[in-house]
């Protein structure tokens, strides 16, 4: 593994459904220790990519190198230093939040003891464990996320990718979760993040790519995205292309 | 309004149908046409004996029993199938603005999903009398008709309104394998007691004594043969007023049911703070090494809290034994016959084989989206497919165990050397069937919610497959069986059987790799299959 290498490097990458390309030709280069913003509206490609960069679709075309390794290729590496929170539901809805994270922690090499202990501690930390016995299909979606969040974090990745991680997390759980990851980059980890919550990606991240339809149409420290006294959910409309077409319609 | 309903329904199913199932749409209309044309070859059958001038006096008698079967499927067969027929989503179309009466029309048309079959037969029943030159002819259409009408249109509303009565019974936990354990046992006990002597005799009275009372089967045949027709007709709108009344106020009851709050308290008592299967769930990692002992532990955990699987767990060993004892004892007595002979190993391949529907067969069934952790997590694929083996195969022999202990209780006396044989042979024939389920797993994958215990299992292909691969699975075994009855000797069929069981790892290895290559070329295809929703529908 090349310590120095990019964190994620992707090179004119496409995911064609039919005649329809999700993804058309991306290319990108996030450097570690970088909290990443990946912007986009709704079916731009954002969730499509992670899926390509977490392997769970193979692109029709392109490369993807994540810490210095191709994927695919070197897919078992890689998933063993990555923490991944996707957009839809990775739980085992007939497992307790306990059992669910001794077995993702097993699952990444971790000595039983060392899981179960990290386990709960993780579950005290989301404040999950007051609830030990509880399935998680009986979780509501921001205690679901919290245990995607846990799970992500038990086995120390480099590199995180996250589709909304804050979707559905109330304001206290979004704050914990907010701080546990910008220590994370602290500590030298690589977060890879999409948000529909623009002010939360403005606060957090320091880098910034914009994506529309499969296309990155703008990317860039966040300081010279954000020039002037533009705000980026400013820059995101702008760069996007969205039109007050509501004011077209009368009865509305 | 029904209309949009219906509209967002077929809409659901085209974007099904047209994405990757196309094939399995073609081998679900094959199947249909197979069981249909059989009911219509039946139905058919009936308008022809119906027709007949001859049959009257077996008519006037075989009428009323004849519908009240026809009765009985209508209203069991969904029950005994664990396959309950389309239904509203209520959860998706409460928040509308519709009247609850356009609703109800539309859950009791939907009965008619599970009750084509005696549609047929009660149309080729009708047509037949209609012909009958003794009870027919063009006068005696209305006489014939109206009943018969009268008649499906009680059954369909007393379906939909058992249905609604069901489907709330079954959201409380525990509560609803019990209840569909007892159904389904309760369902076949007929078959035990018509199979005994005693039964027999019944079922001749039954056919041969002239029926009486108030039963809606008995005013049907008395209006369709022209005996007190005026008092029958006032029977049957009765009772065709009652199953609406009990339909409408059971469709209510579900409208306002929350089925949530009604689990809740329980769910939070049922598990007793330190679980005594806690070292059952334990025991993999004892002699297998992380990863594969933590699948195989979680699997164990998460099967053994799907009230799925343990309906059909415990229907292994006890619906199992019902279905099995009067066709082992019922035409012989107590005496000496093939199957009284191989009892236990009949009812456990029986149960192996009904286990594959919410184990190996469709082994990531139950995971639904979540089985993209087997391809996120640094783990190789074969791994998730052999741990998940691992505890189908812990499972089958539990089921075995059940199986042999539920004999006992009939007080069936069975050798121990039986008793290995049927272990033995189990073992075999879940080797072959663990290695076509490892197949079926990757080819033909379907998100089932473990919340419904009643459901399919496989897709509709792999069910119209099951025919071809489930003889192919045991015929090897079947040889062992064969070569001992022709040649007497246990030695051979020893040998057989060794043979079988050297060729079962062969055959469970070329297809645990095959199933790996299939499983990362179509992991996409597999993933979008089990992350798929349904319409306002729910069809099961």
């Amino acid at each position: 593994m090349d310590v120095l290498a990019p964190a994620i490097e992707i090179h004119d990458l496409r995911k064609q459904y039919g005649n329809k390309a999700a993804v058309d030709g991306l290319s990108l280069t996030v450097p570690r220790g970088t909290f990443f913003g990946f912007l986009g509206p709704n079916g731009a490609g954002k969730s499509t990519t992670i899926r390509m960069l977490t392997g769970l679709i193979p692109p029709t075309t392109g490369s993807i190198r994540l810490l210095g390794m191709a994927m695919p290729g070197e897919e078992i590496e890689i998933k063993k230093r990555i923490g991944l929170v996707p957009d839809e539901s990775l739980l085992f809805d007939r497992l307790t939040g306990l059992e669910f994270l001794e077995f993702v922690g097993r699952m990444y090499g971790l000595a039983r003891p060392v899981a179960k202990e990290r386990s709960g501690e993780l579950l005290e930390l989301f404040e999950l464990s007051d609830q030990p016995r509880k399935l998680i299909a009986e979780f509501s979606k921001g205690m679901r996320k919290r245990v995607a969040m846990a799970a992500s974090l038990i086995h120390r990745p480099k590199l995180f990718l996250m589709d909304e991680p804050f979707e559905g997390v109330d304001a206290v759980g979004a704050r914990l979760m907010k701080d546990i990851l910008l220590d994370q980059v602290r500590q030298g980890a690589t977060i890879f993040l999409t948000s529909h919550v623009l002010e939360v990606v403005e606060r957090l991240c320091d880098r910034v790519a914009i994506i529309h339809a499969g296309k990155i149409v703008r990317e860039g420290p966040m300081h010279e995205l954000r020039s002037g006294s533009d705000t980026l959910e400013d820059v995101f409309v702008r760069v996007v292309g969205a039109e007050r077409e509501f004011e077209k319609l009368d009865w509305l | 309004m029904i209309a949009a309903i219906l509209r967002a329904q077929w809409l659901s199913m085209r974007s099904f149908r047209l994405n990757s199932r196309r094939r399995s749409a073609v081998f679900s209309l094959i199947t249909a046409f197979i069981w249909y044309g059989f009911w219509a070859f039946l139905a058919l059958t009936a308008e022809e004996f119906m027709s007949s001038a001859d049959a009257a006096e077996a008519i006037r008698i075989g009428l009323p029993a004849g519908l009240m079967l026809v009765f009985a499927y209508w209203q069991l067969a969904p029950i005994i199938s664990a396959s309950l027929g389309a239904s509203l989503d209520l959860k998706k179309l409460l928040i509308y603005p519709v009247p609850h009466r356009k609703l109800y029309v539309i859950e009791v048309l939907l009965r008619l999903t599970t009750c084509a079959e005696m549609l047929l037969m009660l149309t080729g029943a009708m047509t037949g009398l209609v012909r009958n030159p003794l009870f027919g002819g063009a006068t005696a259409v209305p006489r014939i008709v109206a009943p018969m009408l009268v008649f499906m249109a009680f059954n369909l509303l007393l379906a939909a309104g058992l249905r609604n009565l069901l489907e709330r019974l079954l959201t409380h936990k525990r509560v609803r394998e019990l209840l569909m354990i007892v159904l389904v046992i309760c369902a076949a006990l007929p078959r035990l007691y018509f199979a005994s002597q005693r039964g027999k005799g019944g079922f001749r009275r039954l056919l041969s004594e002239a029926p009486g009372g108030f039963w809606p089967w008995t005013a049907v045949a008395q209006m369709a043969l022209g005996k007190e027709v005026l008092f029958s007709g006032l029977i049957l709108i009765t009772w065709a007023a009652a199953a609406f009344a009990f339909g409408r106020w059971q469709f209510e009851r579900s409208l306002r049911y929350d089925a949530d709050a009604t689990a809740a308290p329980f769910i939070a008592t049922s598990r007793p703070a330190l679980s005594r299967l806690e070292a059952f769930y334990r025991l993999p990692g004892t002699f297998l090494p992380d990863p594969l002992a933590a699948i195989v532990e979680k699997e164990l955990r998460a099967l053994s809290r799907t009230p799925r699987f343990r309906m059909v767990f415990v229907m292994g060993f006890s619906f199992g034994l019902v279905v099995w004892l009067p066709i082992t004892f019922g035409e012989h007595g107590r005496g000496s016959t093939i199957v009284s002979d191989h009892y236990l190993t009949i009812v456990g391949v029986y149960a192996v084989t009904l286990l594959g529907q919410v184990s190996y067969l469709n082994a990531f069934g139950f995971d639904r989206s979540a089985a993209q952790v087997y391809f996120s997590l640094p783990v190789a694929i074969s791994r998730a497919l052999a741990g998940k083996n691992i505890a189908a195969a812990l499972y089958i022999f539990f089921e075995m165990l059940a199986v042999t202990a539920a004999s006992s209780v009939f007080r069936m006396q069975i050798a121990p050397a039986k008793i290995l044989e049927a272990f033995v042979v189990a073992a075999i024939v879940g080797l072959y069937l663990l290695a076509v389920g490892n197949l079926s797993s990757v080819h033909f994958p379907r998100a089932m919610n473990p919340e419904r215990v009643s459901q399919g299992g496989t897709a509709s292909r792999m069910q119209a497959l099951i025919f071809v691969f489930y003889p192919i699975a045991l015929l090897p075994v079947f040889l062992a069986f064969w070569a001992r009855y022709v040649f007497g000797s246990q030695l051979i069929f020893v040998l057989i059987l060794s043979f079988a069981a050297v060729l079962g790892v062969v055959v469970y290895w070329i297809a645990l790799e095959s199933a790996v290559g299939s499983a990362l070329e179509r992991r996409e295809k597999i993933l979008m299959e089990l992350s798929r929703g349904e319409g306002p529908v729910a069809t099961e």
